[in-house]
């Protein structure tokens, strides 16, 4: 996506050096939190509830999610198991907290008065921010998918992959194929996060934003299950994060996950620009 | 940046248009105008049915994507949730569903149902058919007879070969089979110009039923311009302004697919079932075919063309119960819901007697009170007449 090309817009060149030095202490910021430290501890709690349980008694093929019955043969499905179940709510909720905080956070403990101070453009904080939540949402998402990785292949070992279409890939390649299922549902929440971020610049109350985009996130699913809007599916935000699984067919099938990407792009571009529209001539009272 | 400080307001002008923008680019994609296919020349309905027969196809491969909207009510069918994403093969009665197709001669083709975090394939190669379901993780695995596989051959071998679950057609090719096979004096063939389908010009071939009891408005066939192999199938009621059902190619390449698509080797962990050999439908799961009149007797066709309609015997829950053995339990269970389920459907009756009627946009199903089931792409009236005619 583009928040890192917007983190070092041609406009940031002069400013380089201080551009980076913002986005690393917005990185501390937000990883040396001890709240996030113990949301992403949460997030780490569903991998490991689903290796030891299905340890624990082996679920029956047909039976459950599709990708939990596949764990007994390889450790890696955990991660996938988990990310199946973290992408209608812990991982959404994850980044719109953060996304929530980004600006209203700062507004709200009186912090954004000294942070404009700072001779940098609005634009540029704007887009720090934004870089900040999808770097967040990336490093949320493999993190759970490490865990889960570390997890199944503890308990269940690794090896050869079935996919989804009944091939099998050595273990080299499933393990790429992960990361990149993991990559592309992590760009899928940060398109989200570009909505918390616009959310997060119209109002003062982190918990009002984190909230909306929550509600935005459910509704979605809910809009996504209504058979008769199904000319509206293809636009929602998070239609296509389900297409995660198209990595684990033979041969992928990249006509799910390109729209996907496109339309993450598409909602970050937008809101992102939302965001600058409202908080450039913001005035910042807080 | 001047003009946003003179004037604040204009900066939400910026997100709004690139909105707008991407929208509209967005909806573009796969909506070329009709004029890419101007540089097709003018063919006739009988030049284009002598291409689509003659089109000799070496490989393809492709995304197709099927959508039903058949105005049933959902089947309370176990296992026939009929969902839109569902990867259940028995799904493919209603919603929209996308497969990936590969083609590479007779007797090497594979169907791939794509559903959320779920696939069922179909493979054919040589001899071998494999229905692999990744829900279940179950292999089921059929032989073809030599000689049935050389009758096969000259139609669609992709799915014609095997019992599908469904008599709906699955791939643009089988689909278009079935209506050209139902051209007779009873339609009405003509084309019309050229259509643009998966970014490739097409022509269009239109059939319309002259039958009057026909649900069919028309059936629109779009051929390749160069390949002349059927992109699209789309059949129109009367009763609806969109296709009620429509299976078209979303991307297409006639470039030979790659042997080792169609090798497929039960992965460890597999149920594997050994298929009995291919006689007819009824040799699967017993499930799908319970409500099918299959082992009471052959259907009766009466009328033809557009107006036939079929008249069958129901098997009655006992009869079933006996003859399908250990899986009597399940089968019984499903008669059973269907049972209630076709006592809310509303009563009809007149000189062939009563029953219940099951209206959908594209065809009637009546299931009388003395056990006989009329099915038929005609209106209910239609069933009448052919009830009393029988």
């Amino acid at each position: 996506m583009s928040a890192a090309e917007l983190a070092t817009s041609p406009a940031a060149r002069p400013l380089r050096h201080v551009s980076t030095r913002f986005l690393r202490s917005e990185l501390r910021l937000i990883f040396g939190r001890r709240r996030n430290q113990a949301g992403l501890g949460i997030l780490a709690v569903v991998p490991l509830i689903l290796a030891i349980t299905v340890k624990v008694s082996t679920p029956r093929p047909g039976h459950g999610p599709d990708f939990l019955a596949s764990i007994t043969s390889n450790g890696l499905f955990v991660a996938l198991a988990s990310l199946s179940i973290e992408l209608a709510l812990f991982l959404p909720l994850a980044v719109g907290a953060i996304a929530g905080d980004s600006i209203a956070g700062e507004a709200n403990i009186g912090t954004l008065r000294y942070l404009l101070a700072v001779p940098v453009h609005r634009t540029r904080l704007l887009a720090v921010k934004f870089a900040a939540i999808t770097i967040f949402s990336l490093v949320a998402t493999l993190w759970v998918s490490l865990v889960g990785v570390a997890a199944g292949l503890a308990l269940f070992g690794g090896g050869d992959m079935t996919m989804l279409s009944g091939g099998q890939i050595g273990m080299g390649p499933a393990v790429l194929r992960v990361v990149m299922a993991t990559v592309y549902l992590g760009l899928g929440f940060a398109s989200l996060g570009a909505i918390g971020l616009f959310i997060s610049t119209l109002t003062e109350q982190p918990i009002g934003a984190t909230i909306a985009v929550v509600i935005l996130n459910v509704m979605s699913f809910i809009l996504d299950s209504i058979p008769q809007l199904s000319w509206l599916h293809e636009w929602l935000p998070t239609h296509w994060w389900m297409s995660f699984g198209d990595f684990f067919r033979d041969p992928v099938a990249w006509d799910g996950l390109t729209r996907g990407l496109l339309t993450a792009a598409g909602y970050a571009l937008v809101f992102w620009l939302a965001a600058w529209a409202r908080f450039s001539d913001k005035d910042v009272t807080g | 940046m001047s003009i946003f400080e003179r004037n604040p307001a204009l900066r939400w002008a910026v997100p709004a248009v690139t909105a707008v923008a991407l929208v509209g680019g967005g909806s573009a994609i796969g909506e070329l105008p009709a004029s890419a296919g101007d540089g097709l020349q003018a063919r006739t309905a009988a030049q284009l049915l002598v291409d689509v027969q003659q089109a000799s196809l070496d490989g393809l491969s492709g995304t197709v994507v099927q959508k039903s909207d058949l105005g049933l009510p959902d089947l309370p069918i176990a296992g026939a949730s009929g969902g839109t994403g569902s990867s259940d093969l028995t799904s493919l009665v209603s919603g929209t569903h996308t497969m990936r197709i590969w083609f590479a001669g007779p007797d090497k083709a594979r169907m791939a149902l794509l559903g959320t975090l779920g696939e069922s394939d179909v493979i054919r190669n040589g001899q071998d058919v494999w229905v692999w379901a990744s829900k279940d993780k179950t292999a089921t695995h059929y032989v073809l007879p030599t000689h049935d596989a050389a009758d096969k051959s000259a139609t669609s071998p992709d799915l014609s070969a095997f019992p599908t679950p469904t008599a709906l057609p699955t791939s643009p090719q089988d689909a278009a089979e079935k209506a050209l096979a139902a051209i007779t004096p009873s339609t009405d063939v003509t084309t019309s110009g050229t259509a643009t389908v998966a970014g490739r010009p097409a022509y269009e071939l239109v059939l319309k039923p002259k039958e009057a009891t026909s649900l069919v408005a028309q059936v629109r066939v779009a051929i390749d311009g160069t390949e002349h192999v059927p992109l699209r199938v789309q059949v129109f009621a009367k009763s609806v302004a969109d296709p009620v059902f429509e299976v078209a190619f979303s991307a297409v390449d006639f470039s030979r697919p790659d042997a080792a698509q169609f090798a497929f080797n039960p992965p460890p962990g597999t149920t594997v079932v050994e298929g009995k050999a291919i006689a007819g439908p009824g040799a699967t799961d017993p499930a799908l075919h319970a409500p099918q009149p299959g082992s009471a007797g052959m259907p009766t066709v009466i009328g033809k063309g557009w107006g036939t309609v079929l008249v069958a015997k129901v098997p009655v829950p006992d009869a079933s119960a006996a003859t399908s053995g250990s899986t009597s339990a399940t089968t019984d269970k499903t008669i059973a819901q269907l049972m209630k389920f076709v006592t809310l459907l509303p009563t009809v009756s007149g000189s062939w007697g009563s029953g219940h009627l099951m209206a959908g946009t594209v065809f009637s199903a009546l299931l009388t009170d003395d056990g006989r089931i009329v099915v038929g792409a005609v209106t209910p009236e239609g069933l009448y007449a052919a009830l009393a005619a029988s």
